[in-house]
């Protein structure tokens, strides 16, 4: 078998994306094809993950160290591919704009972030996160243009940040390589030079992460976008983020002085004012993306430990955030009529509600759910490190997202829902078809088993730590 | 006379003499996953319940049914396990430890000693008095009845615990249907109640995962094995800063004052069977966690702390006993009568003495149930009468013969009156506590004194004052209602007149229970071995 062949899945996806461009563009699907595209596209991201799974164990490093393929990068795409497929699956197709371009844009976030994934230097991760941001600007733009270009300008700060913090550090480093910055750093030593532009990437990916407080762009554009690019948002480009961060904390562990301080102010600030503010609102869609918010807090908590422990518990919480946070907005569907577009959906749709609640309480934290095993293996590793303030504020953090996440069970699984009279445009319910209720159920037990069967999921996100190098 | 000798004898048998006792059953059934199946059956149930077609609530019935032969399976497999135990061994029985999380040293261990078993019979008969008081629920009866069974499950699952990882998984996990079941099905105030539920439980929780993080950084962060984490000697410091965080962490969910702010609403808006599995159990955890962690692992901590401790205790029940004088709504004089019998419980692991930790294990579980009868008689007496209102609830006796029977056995529940399992827990708890904490043991019976005058004062009001004539039409108990308060307050009388069990006469056999008492001395030993030398 030649080290090639784990480039399939990536090729695959590419390919699939392009493809649907090409045909949405020019009417290539044919009319009776069309309902069944989704499924067939689900189909796909199924095989690519396989292929992911099976070829991508393979550890191979193509393109002169370009595309490296280890541990941390088969755990990142399987990952992003299952968040991707389940999204696919769960979507309402009905609340969509365009059938062919969501599913292209899924792909291609989801192919960027691979790309990211698998990156051995800054090109590499810069073009993948930069892919994976271009695709969600796409499906906002597509309901809302203004929303679409506040994401633009808000994605340039963000990759004008990015493009200088790299720059400085691959000035200080005298390459793009990572693992050749990694030496250099053991040999620069932590100095205010470095500190500055290690601050301006960290920030240009809280921008992208929509980390607290810098997700002022990405929520008001998720909330007005269609179910699919609300996701897109908040779940993949966001992990795309986190995939990135990782990597270059990994780069930069031998100087932990220039970044640590940093995201431990970020974690604090994200994990309890995300929680507060999921308690504070009470639209669905608003919800969810500050519940997200708030576990993003524990994935930049995990990488301001700065050993393996840490960004192994990181890693793994962003399979957990990603799979929710992806998935989320999608089950939710469009609740243009708020809350009590969901009064009752757990007696009229039982297995999308399944889907919402336990995605609401996965991003909450609340055991024993993905996100509750994810923020603990975060949690033990800021009690090895001695960062207990930072864990008391976590868990403080997720405290006040349970209760928000309470909010919304109620109103799915309580609250009456409204006569069937009453029930206009905002309040409709979302379309059943099998494929969808399919993915809802597969969202509920993939959530449900991630921690509960996650040992051989965290023994990767371990082998991957390991991979980038960390003790 | 008679109950002095027999509450003595219960002390003699809590002291940990060698002498084995034939336990009838033993051997009968073995199944190397009798706590998980105690864990897991609840919530495999809950599942099917939740799947099952139920048109416009044409299978309600059915639900409750299921929910509660599902108990009753559980408290006989309970009792197999109860009778089953040995109860001359320190260690835990039944265990189960199956690899989970390796990488963070996370173990699926769950164990039972003494304490443990008696908070598992008791959250069995807890279980069965809540699905029967929950009989009356109409709305959303498969939600209802699926959220119940979840926190049964959740209550056990803390209870057998013996990794800190799966403890506050269960620990944690608690909240969420309890917080659900006040939400959906309680009074006019359920969202007040409900967020109060998940702010305090969830400060003890962020209290009790800085404990257990603190243990496993201090222990070399390689487990979270309850064998690693609480057998480790820590130095005083770390001991202390563990020590308070348990303490916090328990008197949140106990609840103890200054933590109690969400008992009111709670107790009084939650439905009644709600109220049962909170008073009953869910609460207990908190006491049974302060035993576990600080009383059994961190000595020193205990030694310090034991002075806040009785401090705490004496001023939670001196604090109900006057908020019962004073008070004018029945269910919310209830909502702090049941902050008692936890005023008792820790003033028992602030004495540090064997004895008294024995009683503080025996008040867990006649604690649980003197609380649970006494919030369920007041909320199903307020639900007959159609008002909460003292003034209004007025010479019930003649009308209501049967609640007012149960309402006086809870009243004797509470005061820990001879012949009550809590007349055994509370004199093991003063006995033990007179020597180490005789203030402490001083100012609990004063506030017992106060709780007396002033149940004294709604026993009168609301069973045998003249009747108020403008009072709404009342009726006594429903079937369902009196069995599940029978069952509480037969079970308080029983391990009252037989702590250690019921034995063939003239023999030293065990019939059919081999004694609560007897039970809880097996782990008592560990837990008491550093306090075992008089001061």
């Amino acid at each position: 078998m030649t080290k090639e062949l784990v480039l399939i899945p990536e090729a695959l996806v590419l390919a699939t994306a392009l493809l649907l461009l090409l045909a949405g563009r020019f009417g290539g699907v044919p009319p009776s094809l069309r309902p069944q595209l989704p499924a067939l596209v689900a189909g796909v991201v199924l095989i690519a993950l396989v292929l992911e799974l099976w070829l991508g164990a393979t550890l191979a490093s193509l393109f002169d160290g370009g595309f490296v393929q280890d541990r941390f990068a088969l755990f990142a795409k399987a990952a992003v591919l299952l968040a991707a497929g389940t999204a696919i699956a769960v979507a309402d197709w009905s609340a969509e704009d365009s059938v062919s371009v969501g599913l292209a844009m899924q792909l291609l976030a989801a192919f960027g972030v691979m790309v990211a994934a698998s990156a051995g230097d800054f090109v590499g991760l810069w073009a993948g996160l930069e892919l994976a941001a271009a695709a969600g600007v796409v499906l906002v733009g597509l309901r809302r243009p203004d929303l679409g270009l506040r994401l633009l300008v808000a994605g340039g700060v963000a990759t004008a940040l990015l493009g200088i913090g790299f720059a400085f550090v691959y000035a200080t480093a005298g390459t793009a390589d990572l693992f050749l910055i990694r030496g250099a750093m053991e040999l620069a030593g932590p100095t205010v030079p470095l500190a500055v532009p290690v601050l301006l990437l960290l920030g240009g990916l809280a921008v992208r992460a929509s980390i607290a407080p810098f997700h002022i762009a990405s929520i008001p554009a998720a909330l007005g976008a269609t179910p699919l690019g609300a996701g897109l948002v908040l779940g993949l480009v966001a992990a795309g983020a986190f995939i990135v961060a990782i990597k270059v904390v990994a780069v930069l562990s031998p100087v932990p002085q220039v970044f640590s301080a940093y995201l431990a102010v970020i974690a604090a600030v994200a994990m309890v004012g995300g929680g507060a503010a999921a308690l504070a609102v009470r639209a669905p869609r608003a919800r969810l993306a500050y519940l997200a918010v708030s576990q993003a807090g524990w994935v930049a908590a995990g990488l301001a430990t700065n050993y393996r422990d840490g960004l192994a518990g990181a890693l793994f919480l962003v399979g957990a955030f990603t799979l929710a946070a992806a998935c989320g907005p999608v089950v939710l569907g469009g609740v243009e009529g708020g809350e009590a577009s969901l009064a009752g959906m757990g007696a009229l749709r039982p297995a999308r509600a399944a889907g919402i609640a336990i995605a609401f309480l996965s991003l909450a934290g609340a055991p024993p759910l993905a996100g509750f095993f994810g923020e603990f293996a975060v949690a033990a590793a800021l009690a090895q490190g001695g960062h207990f303030e930072l864990l008391a504020l976590g868990v403080l953090g997720s405290v006040l997202s349970v209760a928000a996440a309470l909010g919304t069970l109620r109103v799915l699984y309580i609250q009456s829902p409204p006569e069937e009279a009453r029930r206009g445009g905002g309040l409709a319910l979302p379309a059943l078809t099998a494929l969808s209720t399919a993915g809802a159920v597969a969202l509920f037990v993939v959530i449900a088993a991630y921690g509960v069967f996650g040992n051989p999921i965290f023994g990767l996100a371990f082998q991957g730590a390991e991979a980038l190098g960390l003790r | 006379m008679i109950a002095v000798s027999i509450a003595l004898g219960a002390v003699q048998a809590a002291s940990p003499t060698p002498a084995p006792v034939t336990v009838g059953g033993a051997g009968i059934f073995t199944s190397s996953l009798l706590l998980s199946i105690l864990v897991w059956t609840p919530v495999l149930v809950a599942a099917v319940i939740a799947v099952l077609p139920n048109p416009r609530g044409r299978y309600d019935g059915l639900m409750k049914q299921i929910a509660f032969f599902t108990n009753v399976g559980l408290l006989f497999v309970l009792w197999v396990a109860y009778n089953q135990f040995e109860n001359f061994l320190s260690d835990p029985q039944f265990q189960e430890n199956l690899p989970w999380l390796r990488s963070i040293g996370a173990v699926y261990h769950l164990g039972v000693d003494g304490p443990g078993m008696l908070m598992l019979i008791l959250s069995g008969l807890v279980g069965i008095a809540s699905v029967l008081a929950s009989f009356g629920v109409r709305e959303r009866v498969r939600s209802y009845f699926c959220l119940l069974l979840v926190s049964e499950a959740c209550v056990n699952g803390a209870v057998v615990a013996h990794d800190m990882f799966v403890l506050l998984l269960f620990w944690g996990a608690a909240t969420v249907p309890l917080a659900l079941l006040v939400l959906g099905w309680g009074g006019p105030r359920r969202e007040a109640a409900a967020w109060r539920l998940v702010g305090y439980w969830g400060l003890g929780t962020i209290a009790l995962l800085v404990a257990v993080m603190a243990l496993y950084a201090a222990t070399g962060s390689t487990s979270f094995d309850m064998d690693v984490l609480l057998k480790t000697t820590l130095s005083p410091r770390m001991q202390l800063a563990v020590g308070a965080a348990v303490l916090v962490a328990a008197a949140t969910r106990l609840p103890l004052f200054p933590f109690h702010g969400w008992v009111r609403d709670v107790y009084s808006e939650a439905p009644v069977g709600v109220c049962v599995i909170v008073a009953g159990s869910a609460t207990r955890l908190g006491a049974l966690v302060l035993i576990r962690v600080l009383v059994g692992a961190e000595p020193i901590a205990a030694q310090l702390l034991s002075p806040l401790v009785a401090g705490m205790a004496a001023v939670t029940v001196i604090y109900a006993g006057l908020v019962v004088l004073r008070s004018v709504d029945l269910r919310d004089a209830a909502a702090h009568l049941a902050l008692v019998p936890g005023g008792v419980t820790v003033l028992g692991v602030a004495a540090l003495s064997p004895l008294a930790i024995g009683g503080s294990v025996l008040s867990l579980f006649s604690g649980g149930l003197a609380a649970a009868l006494i919030v369920g008689v007041c909320a199903t007496v307020a639900d007959r009468a159609q008002s909460r209102s003292m003034y209004v609830l007025r010479g019930l006796a003649p009308r209501m013969p049967n609640l007012t029977w149960l309402m006086l056995f809870a009243v004797f529940g509470i005061l820990g009156v001879p012949l009550m399992a809590s007349f055994t827990a509370e004199t093991m708890t003063f006995f033990g506590s007179l020597k180490n904490q005789p203030v402490g043991a001083f100012a609990v019976a004063l506030g017992l004194a106060v709780v007396a005058a002033g149940l004294a004062v709604i026993v009168h009001r609301v069973l045998f004052a003249s009747p108020n004539p403008d009072a709404p039409g009342v009726s006594d108990a429903a079937l369902g209602e009196t069995w599940f308060l029978a069952i509480l307050a037969g079970a308080l009388l029983w391990v009252g007149v037989f702590p250690s069990g019921p034995k063939l006469p003239g023999t030293d056999q065990a019939i059919f229970d081999p004694g609560i008492v007897t039970t809880l001395a097996a782990g008592i030993t560990d837990i008491a071995s550093p306090y075992a030398v008089a001061k």
